[in-house]
Protein backbone atom coordinates (compact mmCIF):
# COMPACT_ATOMS: atom_id res chain seq x y z
CA UNK A 1 0.00 0.00 0.00
CA UNK A 2 1.33 3.40 -0.92
CA UNK A 3 0.33 6.13 1.45
CA UNK A 4 1.36 9.69 0.78
CA UNK A 5 0.08 12.60 2.79
CA UNK A 6 0.61 16.12 1.64
CA UNK A 7 -0.14 18.88 4.08
CA UNK A 8 0.05 17.10 7.44
CA UNK A 9 0.68 18.91 10.71
CA UNK A 10 3.89 17.92 12.43
CA UNK A 11 2.16 17.88 15.83
CA UNK A 12 -0.33 15.25 14.77
CA UNK A 13 1.39 13.25 12.05
CA UNK A 14 2.39 10.45 12.11
CA UNK A 15 1.52 10.45 15.81
CA UNK A 16 0.01 12.95 18.13
CA UNK A 17 2.70 14.50 20.31
CA UNK A 18 1.08 17.41 22.05
CA UNK A 19 1.54 16.42 25.67
CA UNK A 20 4.98 15.63 27.02
CA UNK A 21 6.70 15.04 30.36
CA UNK A 22 5.13 18.16 31.86
CA UNK A 23 1.63 16.66 31.63
CA UNK A 24 2.90 13.26 32.80
CA UNK A 25 4.45 14.88 35.88
CA UNK A 26 1.26 16.87 36.50
CA UNK A 27 -0.82 13.70 36.39
CA UNK A 28 1.64 11.90 38.68
CA UNK A 29 1.80 14.71 41.22
CA UNK A 30 -1.98 15.22 41.03
CA UNK A 31 -2.53 11.53 41.80
CA UNK A 32 0.12 11.63 44.52
CA UNK A 33 -1.48 14.68 46.13
CA UNK A 34 -4.87 12.93 46.05
CA UNK A 35 -3.34 9.82 47.59
CA UNK A 36 -1.60 11.86 50.30
CA UNK A 37 -4.88 13.63 51.13
CA UNK A 38 -6.74 10.37 51.56
CA UNK A 39 -3.98 8.51 53.35
CA UNK A 40 -3.23 11.37 55.74
CA UNK A 41 -6.94 11.47 56.49
CA UNK A 42 -6.89 7.73 57.19
CA UNK A 43 -3.93 8.23 59.52
CA UNK A 44 -5.91 10.76 61.50
CA UNK A 45 -9.16 8.84 61.50
CA UNK A 46 -7.78 5.43 62.51
CA UNK A 47 -9.51 3.99 65.54
CA UNK A 48 -7.39 3.24 68.58
CA UNK A 49 -4.59 5.67 67.81
CA UNK A 50 -3.17 8.14 70.28
CA UNK A 51 -3.19 11.92 69.79
CA UNK A 52 -2.60 12.41 66.08
CA UNK A 53 -1.11 15.84 66.50
CA UNK A 54 1.98 14.28 68.06
CA UNK A 55 2.59 11.80 65.26
CA UNK A 56 4.98 13.05 62.66
CA UNK A 57 3.32 11.54 59.62
CA UNK A 58 -0.02 12.96 60.58
CA UNK A 59 1.02 16.54 60.03
CA UNK A 60 4.01 16.49 57.70
CA UNK A 61 2.17 14.83 54.85
CA UNK A 62 -0.87 17.16 55.00
CA UNK A 63 1.59 20.06 55.02
CA UNK A 64 3.39 18.67 51.96
CA UNK A 65 0.25 17.92 49.98
CA UNK A 66 -0.64 21.48 48.84
CA UNK A 67 3.00 21.95 47.80
CA UNK A 68 2.97 18.71 45.78
CA UNK A 69 -0.22 19.76 44.02
CA UNK A 70 1.03 23.29 43.43
CA UNK A 71 4.21 21.95 41.85
CA UNK A 72 2.09 19.63 39.66
CA UNK A 73 -0.08 22.55 38.60
CA UNK A 74 3.09 24.48 37.84
CA UNK A 75 4.04 21.82 35.31
CA UNK A 76 0.55 22.02 33.77
CA UNK A 77 0.91 25.77 33.58
CA UNK A 78 4.22 25.33 31.76
CA UNK A 79 2.41 23.22 29.18
CA UNK A 80 -0.25 25.83 28.40
CA UNK A 81 0.39 27.64 25.14
CA UNK A 82 -1.44 30.86 26.08
CA UNK A 83 -0.48 31.27 29.72
CA UNK A 84 -2.00 34.73 30.06
CA UNK A 85 -5.44 33.22 29.33
CA UNK A 86 -5.27 30.81 32.27
CA UNK A 87 -7.96 32.78 34.09
CA UNK A 88 -10.37 31.61 31.37
CA UNK A 89 -10.59 28.24 33.14
CA UNK A 90 -12.48 30.03 35.90
CA UNK A 91 -14.78 32.11 33.75
CA UNK A 92 -16.95 29.12 32.85
CA UNK A 93 -17.87 25.58 33.82
CA UNK A 94 -18.05 23.22 30.87
CA UNK A 95 -20.00 20.18 32.08
CA UNK A 96 -18.70 17.88 29.33
CA UNK A 97 -15.04 18.84 29.64
CA UNK A 98 -13.05 16.92 32.27
CA UNK A 99 -10.33 19.57 32.09
CA UNK A 100 -12.93 22.13 33.15
CA UNK A 101 -14.03 19.87 36.02
CA UNK A 102 -10.38 19.58 37.00
CA UNK A 103 -9.85 23.30 37.25
CA UNK A 104 -12.86 23.60 39.56
CA UNK A 105 -11.92 20.49 41.56
CA UNK A 106 -8.62 22.20 42.32
CA UNK A 107 -10.53 25.20 43.65
CA UNK A 108 -12.35 22.87 46.05
CA UNK A 109 -9.31 20.83 46.96
CA UNK A 110 -6.80 23.54 47.86
CA UNK A 111 -8.73 25.21 50.72
CA UNK A 112 -9.74 21.81 52.09
CA UNK A 113 -6.19 20.46 52.09
CA UNK A 114 -4.79 23.63 53.64
CA UNK A 115 -7.45 23.64 56.36
CA UNK A 116 -6.70 19.98 57.07
CA UNK A 117 -2.97 20.68 57.18
CA UNK A 118 -3.59 23.46 59.72
CA UNK A 119 -5.76 21.15 61.81
CA UNK A 120 -2.89 18.69 62.22
CA UNK A 121 -0.23 21.15 63.41
CA UNK A 122 1.33 19.56 66.53
CA UNK A 123 1.49 21.18 69.94
CA UNK A 124 5.27 21.48 69.70
CA UNK A 125 4.92 23.68 66.65
CA UNK A 126 2.06 25.64 68.21
CA UNK A 127 4.34 26.69 71.04
CA UNK A 128 6.64 28.40 68.57
CA UNK A 129 3.81 30.37 66.95
CA UNK A 130 3.08 33.86 68.19
CA UNK A 131 -0.50 34.95 68.79
CA UNK A 132 -2.01 36.07 65.53
CA UNK A 133 -4.22 35.20 62.62
CA UNK A 134 -2.43 31.97 61.73
CA UNK A 135 -2.53 30.69 65.29
CA UNK A 136 -6.23 31.49 65.51
CA UNK A 137 -6.86 29.76 62.20
CA UNK A 138 -4.99 26.68 63.40
CA UNK A 139 -7.00 26.54 66.61
CA UNK A 140 -10.26 26.84 64.67
CA UNK A 141 -9.15 24.14 62.21
CA UNK A 142 -8.06 21.82 65.02
CA UNK A 143 -11.57 21.90 66.42
CA UNK A 144 -12.83 20.48 63.12
CA UNK A 145 -9.99 18.04 62.45
CA UNK A 146 -12.14 14.94 62.01
CA UNK A 147 -14.70 16.46 59.59
CA UNK A 148 -11.81 18.01 57.67
CA UNK A 149 -10.08 14.62 57.50
CA UNK A 150 -13.26 13.00 56.16
CA UNK A 151 -13.62 15.75 53.56
CA UNK A 152 -9.97 15.31 52.55
CA UNK A 153 -10.42 11.58 52.19
CA UNK A 154 -13.25 12.11 49.70
CA UNK A 155 -11.57 14.96 47.84
CA UNK A 156 -8.37 12.92 47.59
CA UNK A 157 -10.30 10.17 45.82
CA UNK A 158 -11.91 12.77 43.55
CA UNK A 159 -8.56 14.32 42.68
CA UNK A 160 -6.85 11.00 41.97
CA UNK A 161 -9.66 9.64 39.85
CA UNK A 162 -9.94 12.90 37.94
CA UNK A 163 -6.38 12.54 36.61
CA UNK A 164 -7.49 9.33 34.92
CA UNK A 165 -10.83 10.67 33.71
CA UNK A 166 -8.98 13.51 31.99
CA UNK A 167 -7.30 11.03 29.66
CA UNK A 168 -10.06 8.46 29.41
CA UNK A 169 -12.53 10.98 28.02
CA UNK A 170 -10.62 11.24 24.71
CA UNK A 171 -12.47 8.92 22.39
CA UNK A 172 -9.94 9.70 19.66
CA UNK A 173 -7.12 8.01 21.59
CA UNK A 174 -8.06 4.35 22.04
CA UNK A 175 -5.43 3.57 24.70
CA UNK A 176 -6.80 6.27 26.97
CA UNK A 177 -10.44 5.73 26.12
CA UNK A 178 -11.02 3.06 28.75
CA UNK A 179 -13.19 3.26 31.84
CA UNK A 180 -10.52 1.25 33.67
CA UNK A 181 -7.92 4.01 33.30
CA UNK A 182 -9.45 6.28 35.99
CA UNK A 183 -9.60 3.29 38.35
CA UNK A 184 -5.93 2.56 37.63
CA UNK A 185 -4.95 6.17 38.29
CA UNK A 186 -7.02 6.22 41.47
CA UNK A 187 -5.41 3.03 42.65
CA UNK A 188 -1.95 4.21 41.75
CA UNK A 189 -2.56 7.58 43.42
CA UNK A 190 -3.68 5.94 46.65
CA UNK A 191 -0.74 3.55 46.53
CA UNK A 192 1.79 6.35 46.08
CA UNK A 193 0.04 8.26 48.89
CA UNK A 194 0.50 5.29 51.21
CA UNK A 195 4.14 5.04 50.11
CA UNK A 196 4.65 8.70 51.01
CA UNK A 197 3.16 8.06 54.44
CA UNK A 198 5.63 5.20 54.93
CA UNK A 199 8.54 7.39 53.89
CA UNK A 200 7.51 10.29 56.09
CA UNK A 201 6.34 8.39 59.18
CA UNK A 202 8.70 8.07 62.14
CA UNK A 203 6.83 5.55 64.22
CA UNK A 204 7.15 1.91 63.27
CA UNK A 205 3.46 1.31 64.02
CA UNK A 206 2.42 3.85 61.42
CA UNK A 207 4.92 2.57 58.89
CA UNK A 208 3.57 -0.91 59.50
CA UNK A 209 -0.03 0.18 59.15
CA UNK A 210 0.56 1.81 55.77
CA UNK A 211 2.72 -1.09 54.66
CA UNK A 212 -0.31 -3.34 55.13
CA UNK A 213 -2.54 -0.85 53.35
CA UNK A 214 -0.08 -0.51 50.48
CA UNK A 215 0.20 -4.27 49.95
CA UNK A 216 -3.50 -4.40 49.14
CA UNK A 217 -3.26 -1.29 47.00
CA UNK A 218 -0.35 -2.69 44.96
CA UNK A 219 -2.11 -6.01 44.46
CA UNK A 220 -5.14 -4.08 43.30
CA UNK A 221 -3.00 -1.85 41.06
CA UNK A 222 -1.41 -4.84 39.33
CA UNK A 223 -4.84 -6.42 38.82
CA UNK A 224 -6.30 -3.24 37.34
CA UNK A 225 -3.24 -2.77 35.12
CA UNK A 226 -3.62 -6.31 33.77
CA UNK A 227 -7.34 -5.70 33.24
CA UNK A 228 -6.58 -2.51 31.31
CA UNK A 229 -4.33 -4.38 28.89
CA UNK A 230 -6.69 -7.33 28.69
CA UNK A 231 -9.65 -5.08 28.03
CA UNK A 232 -7.78 -3.29 25.25
CA UNK A 233 -6.60 -6.58 23.76
CA UNK A 234 -10.13 -7.96 23.55
CA UNK A 235 -11.57 -4.73 22.12
CA UNK A 236 -11.80 -3.65 18.47
CA UNK A 237 -8.70 -3.28 16.32
CA UNK A 238 -7.77 0.29 17.27
CA UNK A 239 -7.80 -0.55 20.99
CA UNK A 240 -5.85 -3.75 20.44
CA UNK A 241 -3.25 -1.92 18.38
CA UNK A 242 -2.97 0.75 21.07
CA UNK A 243 -1.27 -1.61 23.56
CA UNK A 244 1.09 -3.18 21.05
CA UNK A 245 3.95 -0.71 21.70
CA UNK A 246 4.22 -2.25 25.16
CA UNK A 247 4.69 -5.73 23.74
CA UNK A 248 6.80 -5.00 20.67
CA UNK A 249 10.54 -5.18 21.04
CA UNK A 250 11.68 -2.77 18.35
CA UNK A 251 13.78 0.36 18.55
CA UNK A 252 10.70 2.51 17.91
CA UNK A 253 8.76 1.09 20.84
CA UNK A 254 11.70 0.26 23.11
CA UNK A 255 10.78 2.75 25.91
CA UNK A 256 7.27 1.28 26.14
CA UNK A 257 8.55 -2.27 26.27
CA UNK A 258 11.01 -1.25 28.99
CA UNK A 259 8.24 0.50 30.93
CA UNK A 260 6.05 -2.60 31.11
CA UNK A 261 9.12 -4.73 31.90
CA UNK A 262 10.12 -2.34 34.70
CA UNK A 263 6.60 -2.29 36.12
CA UNK A 264 6.49 -6.06 36.12
CA UNK A 265 9.67 -6.03 38.25
CA UNK A 266 9.11 -2.94 40.41
CA UNK A 267 5.60 -3.61 41.70
CA UNK A 268 6.08 -7.29 42.66
CA UNK A 269 9.44 -6.39 44.21
CA UNK A 270 7.71 -3.74 46.30
CA UNK A 271 5.23 -6.34 47.52
CA UNK A 272 8.03 -8.79 48.42
CA UNK A 273 9.87 -6.10 50.38
CA UNK A 274 6.67 -5.25 52.20
CA UNK A 275 6.11 -8.86 53.19
CA UNK A 276 9.68 -8.96 54.45
CA UNK A 277 8.87 -5.88 56.49
CA UNK A 278 5.83 -7.50 58.01
CA UNK A 279 7.84 -10.53 59.07
CA UNK A 280 10.01 -8.36 61.37
CA UNK A 281 9.37 -7.32 64.96
CA UNK A 282 7.43 -4.05 65.01
CA UNK A 283 6.44 -3.64 68.62
CA UNK A 284 6.04 -0.01 69.66
CA UNK A 285 9.02 0.18 71.93
CA UNK A 286 11.53 -1.30 69.50
CA UNK A 287 13.78 0.93 67.43
CA UNK A 288 13.73 0.19 63.73
CA UNK A 289 16.86 -1.51 62.50
CA UNK A 290 18.71 -0.23 59.44
CA UNK A 291 17.55 -3.27 57.47
CA UNK A 292 13.91 -2.63 58.37
CA UNK A 293 14.17 1.04 57.48
CA UNK A 294 15.85 0.18 54.21
CA UNK A 295 13.15 -2.35 53.26
CA UNK A 296 10.37 0.08 54.15
CA UNK A 297 11.84 3.03 52.33
CA UNK A 298 13.01 1.01 49.34
CA UNK A 299 9.58 -0.50 48.80
CA UNK A 300 7.99 2.95 49.12
CA UNK A 301 10.40 4.38 46.55
CA UNK A 302 9.62 1.48 44.21
CA UNK A 303 5.91 2.23 44.51
CA UNK A 304 6.50 5.90 43.70
CA UNK A 305 8.67 4.88 40.76
CA UNK A 306 5.94 2.53 39.52
CA UNK A 307 3.35 5.31 39.76
CA UNK A 308 5.53 7.66 37.75
CA UNK A 309 6.24 5.00 35.10
CA UNK A 310 2.52 4.31 34.68
CA UNK A 311 1.79 8.02 34.06
CA UNK A 312 4.70 8.55 31.66
CA UNK A 313 4.09 5.35 29.70
CA UNK A 314 0.37 5.93 29.31
CA UNK A 315 0.64 9.63 28.44
CA UNK A 316 3.16 8.95 25.69
CA UNK A 317 1.77 5.66 24.40
CA UNK A 318 -1.77 7.05 24.29
CA UNK A 319 -0.63 9.62 21.78
CA UNK A 320 0.61 6.88 19.47
CA UNK A 321 -2.86 5.39 19.35
CA UNK A 322 -5.55 6.51 16.98
CA UNK A 323 -8.56 5.18 15.19
CA UNK A 324 -7.42 2.80 12.49
CA UNK A 325 -9.24 2.22 9.26
CA UNK A 326 -9.49 4.86 6.65
CA UNK A 327 -13.21 5.47 6.55
CA UNK B 1 -31.12 28.51 9.20
CA UNK B 2 -28.35 27.30 6.95
CA UNK B 3 -26.64 23.96 7.49
CA UNK B 4 -23.28 24.17 5.85
CA UNK B 5 -21.61 21.03 4.56
CA UNK B 6 -18.98 19.96 2.07
CA UNK B 7 -19.18 17.12 -0.41
CA UNK B 8 -15.93 15.82 -1.85
CA UNK B 9 -16.16 13.96 -5.13
CA UNK B 10 -12.98 11.91 -4.94
CA UNK B 11 -13.23 10.85 -8.56
CA UNK B 12 -12.66 14.47 -9.56
CA UNK B 13 -9.65 15.09 -7.34
CA UNK B 14 -6.39 15.07 -9.31
CA UNK B 15 -4.11 15.60 -6.32
CA UNK B 16 -2.85 18.98 -7.50
CA UNK B 17 -2.78 20.28 -3.90
CA UNK B 18 -3.99 23.69 -5.03
CA UNK B 19 -6.56 23.54 -2.22
CA UNK B 20 -3.77 23.36 0.34
CA UNK B 21 -1.95 26.31 -1.19
CA UNK B 22 -5.15 28.35 -1.44
CA UNK B 23 -6.03 27.61 2.20
CA UNK B 24 -2.57 28.55 3.45
CA UNK B 25 -2.65 31.78 1.47
CA UNK B 26 -6.23 32.72 2.34
CA UNK B 27 -5.96 32.04 6.06
CA UNK B 28 -2.32 32.98 6.56
CA UNK B 29 -1.70 29.53 7.99
CA UNK B 30 1.72 29.46 9.71
CA UNK B 31 4.68 27.67 8.13
CA UNK B 32 4.45 23.87 8.43
CA UNK B 33 0.81 24.01 9.62
CA UNK B 34 -2.12 22.98 7.46
CA UNK B 35 -5.89 23.23 7.74
CA UNK B 36 -6.45 20.81 4.91
CA UNK B 37 -4.43 17.99 3.40
CA UNK B 38 -4.70 15.49 0.58
CA UNK B 39 -3.98 11.81 1.10
CA UNK B 40 -2.87 9.66 -1.81
CA UNK B 41 -3.52 6.02 -1.08
CA UNK B 42 -2.72 3.24 -3.54
CA UNK B 43 -4.19 -0.18 -2.85
CA UNK B 44 -3.89 -3.56 -4.48
CA UNK B 45 -1.15 -5.69 -6.02
CA UNK B 46 0.69 -4.74 -9.19
CA UNK B 47 -0.60 -4.43 -11.86
CA UNK B 48 -4.09 -4.28 -10.31
CA UNK B 49 -3.77 -1.05 -8.37
CA UNK B 50 -6.28 1.60 -7.39
CA UNK B 51 -5.42 5.06 -6.18
CA UNK B 52 -7.62 7.18 -4.01
CA UNK B 53 -7.10 10.89 -3.52
CA UNK B 54 -8.72 11.94 -0.28
CA UNK B 55 -8.79 15.60 0.69
CA UNK B 56 -9.20 15.99 4.45
CA UNK B 57 -10.12 18.92 6.66
CA UNK B 58 -12.06 19.67 9.83
CA UNK B 59 -15.32 17.75 9.61
CA UNK B 60 -17.33 20.35 11.55
CA UNK B 61 -18.94 17.46 13.37
CA UNK B 62 -22.45 17.77 14.76
CA UNK B 63 -21.26 15.76 17.74
CA UNK B 64 -17.90 17.48 17.96
CA UNK B 65 -15.50 15.94 20.53
CA UNK B 66 -13.27 19.03 20.38
CA UNK B 67 -16.15 21.24 21.52
CA UNK B 68 -16.93 18.88 24.39
CA UNK B 69 -13.29 18.68 25.49
CA UNK B 70 -12.67 22.43 25.51
CA UNK B 71 -12.45 23.59 29.15
CA UNK B 72 -13.03 27.28 28.47
CA UNK B 73 -15.77 27.22 25.84
CA UNK B 74 -13.31 28.56 23.25
CA UNK B 75 -14.38 25.84 20.82
CA UNK B 76 -18.01 26.15 19.92
CA UNK B 77 -20.47 25.15 17.24
CA UNK B 78 -22.40 27.81 15.41
CA UNK B 79 -26.04 27.36 14.52
CA UNK B 80 -25.07 27.01 10.86
CA UNK B 81 -22.96 23.98 11.77
CA UNK B 82 -19.49 25.51 11.59
CA UNK B 83 -17.19 24.65 14.49
CA UNK B 84 -15.20 27.73 15.47
CA UNK B 85 -12.52 28.72 17.98
CA UNK B 86 -12.73 31.92 20.00
CA UNK B 87 -9.05 32.87 20.13
CA UNK B 88 -9.53 35.17 23.11
CA UNK B 89 -10.81 32.26 25.19
CA UNK B 90 -8.29 29.63 24.08
CA UNK B 91 -5.65 28.76 26.69
CA UNK B 92 -3.72 26.42 24.41
CA UNK B 93 -4.27 23.38 26.64
CA UNK B 94 -4.40 21.16 23.54
CA UNK B 95 -7.33 19.10 24.84
CA UNK B 96 -9.19 19.73 21.58
CA UNK B 97 -6.26 18.41 19.55
CA UNK B 98 -6.21 15.24 21.63
CA UNK B 99 -9.98 14.92 21.30
CA UNK B 100 -10.16 15.20 17.51
CA UNK B 101 -10.08 11.77 15.87
CA UNK B 102 -9.36 13.42 12.51
CA UNK B 103 -6.23 15.27 13.66
CA UNK B 104 -7.66 18.39 12.08
CA UNK B 105 -6.32 20.88 14.59
CA UNK B 106 -2.93 22.39 15.27
CA UNK B 107 -1.38 24.95 17.57
CA UNK B 108 -0.61 28.30 16.01
CA UNK B 109 2.94 28.49 17.33
CA UNK B 110 3.12 32.22 16.80
CA UNK B 111 0.13 33.06 19.00
CA UNK B 112 -0.38 29.84 20.96
CA UNK B 113 -4.07 29.23 20.29
CA UNK B 114 -5.49 26.12 18.65
CA UNK B 115 -6.53 26.59 15.06
CA UNK B 116 -8.27 24.73 12.27
CA UNK B 117 -10.47 25.03 9.17
CA UNK B 118 -13.36 27.47 9.51
CA UNK B 119 -14.95 26.73 6.14
CA UNK B 120 -13.53 30.22 5.40
CA UNK B 121 -16.28 31.88 7.41
CA UNK B 122 -14.93 35.31 6.55
CA UNK B 123 -15.52 34.52 2.87
CA UNK B 124 -18.97 33.02 3.50
CA UNK B 125 -19.99 36.34 5.05
CA UNK B 126 -19.19 37.93 1.70
CA UNK B 127 -21.14 35.24 -0.20
CA UNK B 128 -17.92 33.67 -1.40
CA UNK B 129 -17.05 29.98 -1.33
CA UNK B 130 -14.27 28.63 0.90
CA UNK B 131 -10.87 29.18 -0.70
CA UNK B 132 -10.22 25.48 -1.25
CA UNK B 133 -13.57 25.09 -3.04
CA UNK B 134 -13.08 28.17 -5.18
CA UNK B 135 -9.63 27.05 -6.28
CA UNK B 136 -10.38 23.35 -6.89
CA UNK B 137 -9.60 22.83 -10.57
CA UNK B 138 -11.39 19.48 -10.80
CA UNK B 139 -14.49 20.71 -8.97
CA UNK B 140 -13.95 17.94 -6.49
CA UNK B 141 -14.90 20.05 -3.51
CA UNK B 142 -18.49 21.26 -3.39
CA UNK B 143 -19.72 23.48 -0.57
CA UNK B 144 -23.26 24.48 0.23
CA UNK B 145 -26.32 24.53 2.41
CA UNK B 146 -27.84 21.16 3.31
CA UNK B 147 -31.12 22.75 4.37
CA UNK B 148 -31.62 23.92 0.78
CA UNK B 149 -32.95 20.94 -1.16
CA UNK B 150 -31.91 22.54 -4.43
CA UNK B 151 -28.30 23.16 -3.43
CA UNK B 152 -25.60 21.19 -5.17
CA UNK B 153 -24.48 19.47 -1.98
CA UNK B 154 -28.04 18.24 -1.35
CA UNK B 155 -28.31 17.03 -4.94
CA UNK B 156 -24.96 15.22 -4.84
CA UNK B 157 -25.81 13.49 -1.59
CA UNK B 158 -29.24 12.48 -2.93
CA UNK B 159 -27.81 11.07 -6.14
CA UNK B 160 -24.70 9.35 -4.76
CA UNK B 161 -23.81 6.92 -2.07
CA UNK B 162 -21.79 8.94 0.41
CA UNK B 163 -19.34 8.14 3.19
CA UNK B 164 -18.00 10.03 6.15
CA UNK B 165 -14.68 9.50 7.86
CA UNK B 166 -14.59 7.23 10.91
CA UNK B 167 -18.33 6.77 11.05
CA UNK B 168 -17.94 4.47 14.04
CA UNK B 169 -16.57 7.37 16.07
CA UNK B 170 -20.11 8.78 16.13
CA UNK B 171 -19.05 12.35 15.53
CA UNK B 172 -21.56 12.99 12.71
CA UNK B 173 -19.22 14.80 10.30
CA UNK B 174 -20.41 17.43 7.83
CA UNK B 175 -17.83 16.57 5.21
CA UNK B 176 -19.11 13.83 2.93
CA UNK B 177 -17.20 11.75 0.38
CA UNK B 178 -18.58 10.34 -2.84
CA UNK B 179 -17.11 8.29 -5.71
CA UNK B 180 -14.11 6.93 -3.86
CA UNK B 181 -12.33 5.71 -6.98
CA UNK B 182 -12.19 7.48 -10.37
CA UNK B 183 -13.23 4.41 -12.36
CA UNK B 184 -15.53 1.45 -11.71
CA UNK B 185 -13.84 -1.89 -11.03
Amino acid sequence: MEFTITGANALTYPHLHIWDWRVAIYLFLGGLAGGCMSMAAVANLRPGKDVPKNQACCWRVPMMTPIILAVGMGFLFLDLQVKQHMYRFYMTLQPLSPMSWGSWILVLVFPAMIAFALSTVPESAMDKLKDGMIRNLIIKAQNSMRPLAKLNFLLGILLSIYTGILLSSFMARPLWNSSILPVLFLNSGMSTGAATMILMARRSSIKLFFTKVDIWLIFSEITVLILLYYGQFTSPEASRESIMPFFTLTSQYFPYFISILTLSIVLPLAIILKFLELSGDHSENLELTFKQKFEMNASAVLVLLGGAIIRFALVYAGQLSKFTGLS
Amino acid sequence: MKHYAMVIDQSRCVGCMACIAACVQENQVPFENFRTRVLEITKGKFPKLRTEFRPELCNHCDNAPCVMACPTGASYKRKDGIVMIDRDKCVGCKACIAACPYDARYINEEHGFADKCTFCLHRLKKDLEPACVATCIGKSRVFGDLSDQDSEVSRLLAENESRVRLKAAGTKPRVFYINRYPTKK
